[in-house]
């Protein structure tokens, strides 16, 4: 793939992910064939900031787990009230780089 | 998240919650109505989903089975689950297998189907309007 494409790709889509990984992921798609192109550049990833803004709101029903994508752990915070209220605030520190991690999964198949 | 964590994620819960009610145990209900733990109901005054669940579990422990449900019907879940968990992951761990992550996935998998996802949350949200009306 074009240099110049890459590079915006990563510009535009540099807070979605864990800034070790960014490197990697730009050497991935400069050896990529282009045809993956509207794959990669067409993926929902989720914005860390929002997950964050959904876990101080409503972290304590578990939403923003299941918003990220882990529906069984949200379960289990909505019924033990967020984890005594403990997991709630360890959340509010974690949610943003779990986030970044679940992109990475979800950007993983495409670039392999 | 891989077996591994997983299982320590849940087997820490299970410790947690089991130290949870050996303190509340000897309290008795005496703090019916009273905040404990909940952040939700310290800061609005308005039980959460799951507030009145520990009175819950520790009536089922006396037996008292119309108590546990009128408290909250969420801490018979609770209670299974306290005493399953951690006998499933001795067994996988002894037996070198792992079928409670499979069915973890298995399950989070059916629970994002629409129609299993939307009854949940509309059993949560009854379940929450019947705490708020009986004043957990």
């Amino acid at each position: 793939m074009e240099a110049q494409k890459v590079d915006m790709f990563i510009m535009t889509n540099a807070k979605y992910f864990e800034s070790y990984q960014l490197s990697a992921i730009r050497e991935r798609l400069i050896s990529m064939d282009d045809s993956r192109w509207v794959m990669i550049s067409t993926l929902q990833l989720k914005d860390p900031t929002i997950s964050l803004v959904i876990s101080i709101l409503v972290g304590h029903f578990g939403i923003d787990r299941m918003v990220i994508g882990d529906v069984g752990l949200g379960i289990l915070k909505l019924i033990t009230c967020g984890g005594m209220g403990i997991w709630t605030l360890v959340d509010w520190f974690l949610i943003m780089g779990i986030t970044r991690q679940k992109n990475m999964e979800k950007i993983q198949p495409y670039l392999y | 998240m891989n077996r591994n964590r997983l299982y320590l994620f849940l087997f820490m819960a299970c410790v947690v919650g089991f130290i949870w009610l050996a303190i509340t145990y000897n309290q008795g209900s005496s703090n019916t109505g009273k905040p404990g733990v909940c952040l939700f109901k310290r800061l609005t005054n308005i039980p959460c989903p799951s507030c009145g669940s520990t009175r819950s579990v520790l009536s089922l422990l006396k037996g008292d089975i119309t108590g546990a449900v009128m408290s909250n019907p969420l801490g018979i879940i609770l209670l299974i689950l306290l005493v399953l968990t951690p006998i499933w992951i001795f067994c996988d761990l002894v037996g070198k297998k792992s079928t409670l992550f499979i069915f973890y996935n298995r399950s989070e998998y059916f629970l994002r189907r629409k129609w299993v996802a939307s009854s949940a949350i509309l059993i949560v949200l009854l379940n929450w309007i019947w705490n708020i009306y009986k004043g957990v």
